[in-house]
């Protein structure tokens, strides 16, 4: 769970409508509507992004009104499908998936099984990759590719289709390198 | 036991964090040690007040070494450095060694068109900081470009699939990889292929770097930097690669290579025996608080060369790459898999020495939320409260800490939290640690024993592992 305190505003009079901000914006919060970009405030999770990207300085966060609150309950959904999509993915129930919000695997699974089909949507559902953004875009396209959803990326630099793990890797390529641990690993993590 | 009078190693004014009113190294209770006090065997090295014009002639004679042919006068260089290295000692010294580059490559091949691209991981706020305090627009005659990880990429077939880099870092004729050797979060990478990191982090994607981080464990994603800067792609543009060299002591010179892997093994030799006596010192450690001081991550905050995430995952020997001990911030789950304080052997865990953080200044963005679960840790002054509160990569981070009011009522509350009076101080020094005198004289007392210990155990281990023969470089 997550407890969102701030949101993005913008400057109307700044905003150039570039897009810059809507590329990357982790839950989809953020669209450029007659060249001003408009900030959902359901969605936002002030993690930022914007602001960082705003060639125009048009971005800052404020204080939200009353603070939004995004998590799944993972009781509301049966137990064993979450660890049977949790295993499929090779990731442990507890493991934090998100070093930033300390959200759960067992939570973005159960965003999923609950009808999230795109990395936006577990974003919006759960708060992950609302942090730094960085670490666990390929978990998540783990997760969704083990639940048999199709992954469509955007036309846009938005996010990429990556979610190669240490599972992918041939055999063949880790045989030929055992220097990088690659067997090894593939062992020691599913024992 | 030798003791100097502490001084702030390295203060980066930033407009996102500003400077606090007390700098740990000016409490009463803090001196400074000298790291060739302590192994008068680590070169020693120059450091931000001792000037920088040895830096320039260094590279032009590392740079005298490598094949520049493949630039032609009407060709494109994109020169690709990392934030980081302007935050080691004021980043004065790899200024002068990326300036150094530029002019050696035009000497040479009469190429112009020499753009820096500045890699940073969050966005353009930090790299627009560093060209605006650094004049790198009138150091590179406007050819200056931030570049980071949620830019446009560029898909590379590498041995195992598409990876993405950034398509501002390859959009040149040649890359000349302009980076430094400073070991960093060696947990991560195991000190695996050193000089190839950057290939998946600073050049590469978000989607890139999550995978690295998240999809691999921390021996076998060294594969993924490998196979990046492997890639035919990568190679068709790769020129040479040039490092500013530092150990735990400063800024000791350049090196500069068209063959990374053949440097990389030398360089290698040289981190290991280092820092590896400078961590296992560390791990020698039975109790201390740690303070935060510095306009940077709080994780890659240096205290004699090692950041303070080093610190934090100490327990592991990250050098032994037969322990397979992975993803440090996942230092929760054994806890909360297993119940109570039983941890998972294969996941790493806090050093148990470190009882209690003090974060006097330390920039937000980076992930540091599980600190506070573990350690009691304290955030100094309204302004960092205010910064860490808002501070989206740490959403829980203020809620769990305590807040104080100035440096000295947060070192009395950490110093009643931890029960020790050893405080070791991470604000980018090299060359010497700040600390108190009960952690000064455990270090001295220690040293000897982690010299020998090293030299006769771990480094010829570690060298074995990585298959490097010394006497064969």
């Amino acid at each position: 769970m997550r407890v969102v305190n701030y949101i993005s505003q913008v400057d109307e009079t700044k905003c150039t409508g570039c897009k810059r901000c809507e590329i990357v914006c982790p839950p989809a919060a953020i669209k450029v509507i007659n060249k001003v970009a408009t900030v959902d405030s359901e969605k936002c999770l002030a993690c930022n992004k914007c602001w960082h990207v705003c060639p125009e300085d048009a971005v800052s966060i404020v204080p939200r009104e009353t603070e939004l609150i995004v998590g799944v309950d993972f009781e509301e959904v049966d137990a064993e499908a979450i660890e049977a999509l949790c295993r499929k993915a090779h990731f442990f129930p507890e493991q934090f998936v998100c070093a930033c919000t300390l959200t759960l695997a067992k939570e973005v699974a159960a965003a999923i099984i609950k009808g999230a089909k795109t990395p936006e949507a577990v974003t919006a559902m759960t708060g992950v990759r609302s942090g730094c953004a960085i670490y666990c875009m390929g978990p998540i396209l783990r997760m969704l590719k083990a639940h048999g959803i199709k992954i469509e990326a955007p036309d846009t630099h938005r996010w990429y289709d990556l979610s190669l793990s240490l599972w992918d890797v041939p055999t063949a390529v880790a045989e030929k390198h055992p220097e990088y641990y690659l067997k090894d690993d593939q062992t020691e993590f599913n024992e | 036991m030798k003791l100097s009078p502490a001084i702030s190693q390295y203060v980066m004014p930033s407009e996102h964090c500003p400077a606090p009113e007390v700098r740990a190294a000016d409490l009463p209770d803090i001196s400074a040690v000298k790291i060739t006090d302590l192994f008068p065997e680590i070169p020693k090295g120059y450091l931000h007040n001792e000037g920088i014009d040895f830096i320039r002639q260094a590279t032009e004679e590392a740079l005298s070494r490598v094949d520049m042919r493949m630039i032609k006068p009407e060709h494109s260089v994109n020169i690709l450095c990392s934030e980081h290295g302007f935050y080691l000692l004021e980043g004065m010294h790899y200024l002068e060694m990326l300036k150094a580059i530029k002019d050696v490559v035009f000497e040479r091949t009469g190429c112009r068109r020499i753009t820096l691209k500045l890699a940073a991981g969050m966005g353009y706020r930090e790299s627009n900081e560093i060209i605006s305090q650094f004049n790198l627009k009138d150091h590179f005659n406007g050819r200056v470009r931030p570049i980071c990880a949620f830019d446009r990429g560029i898909p590379i077939e590498t041995e195992i699939g598409t990876l993405y880099g950034l398509a501002g870092a390859y959009d040149a004729d040649w890359i000349i990889h302009a980076g430094h050797d400073e070991p960093r979060d060696l947990y991560f990478y195991r000190m695996i292929d050193r000089l190839l990191k950057a290939f998946v982090m600073s050049y590469a994607r978000f989607e890139t770097r999550s995978v690295y981080h998240g999809n691999f464990g921390n021996r076998s994603c060294a594969f993924l930097q490998r196979a990046m800067f492997d890639a035919p792609f990568v190679q068709e543009k790769f020129t040479f690669g040039c490092f500013l060299r530092l150990t735990p002591a400063g800024v000791t010179g350049v090196a500069a290579s068209n063959n990374l892997y053949r440097l990389g093994e030398e360089i290698t030799v040289d981190l290991l025996r280092d820092y590896g006596k400078m961590l296992r010192l560390f791990a020698e450690i039975d109790d201390c608080i740690a303070i935060l001081d510095g306009g940077r991550y709080g994780y890659y905050l240096h205290a004699g060369g090692i950041v303070f995430g080093c610190l934090e995952n100490v327990r592991y020997d990250a050098f032994d790459l037969s322990q397979p001990a992975a993803l440090a911030y996942f230092d929760l789950l054994g806890r909360m898999a297993k119940g109570e304080n039983e941890k998972m052997e294969h996941i790493m865990f806090v050093n148990p020495a470190l009882k209690a953080v003090v974060i006097n200044q330390a920039w937000p963005g980076i992930p540091m939320a599980g600190l506070p679960l573990e350690i009691p840790t304290f955030v100094v002054g309204e302004k960092m409260i205010e910064i860490t509160r808002m501070d989206a990569a740490n959403p829980s981070f203020m809620d769990l800490s305590e807040p104080a009011e100035d440096l000295p009522q947060a070192m009395a509350m950490a110093k009643e939290a931890a029960g020790t009076d050893k405080v070791l101080v991470f604000d980018g020094s090299f060359g010497y640690i700040n600390l108190s005198a009960p952690l000064a004289e455990t270090l001295f007392q220690k040293a000897p024993g982690v010299k020998e210990q090293v030299e006769k155990k771990f480094l010829p281990l570690w060298l074995k592992q990585r298959g490097i023969d010394p006497a064969q470089i």
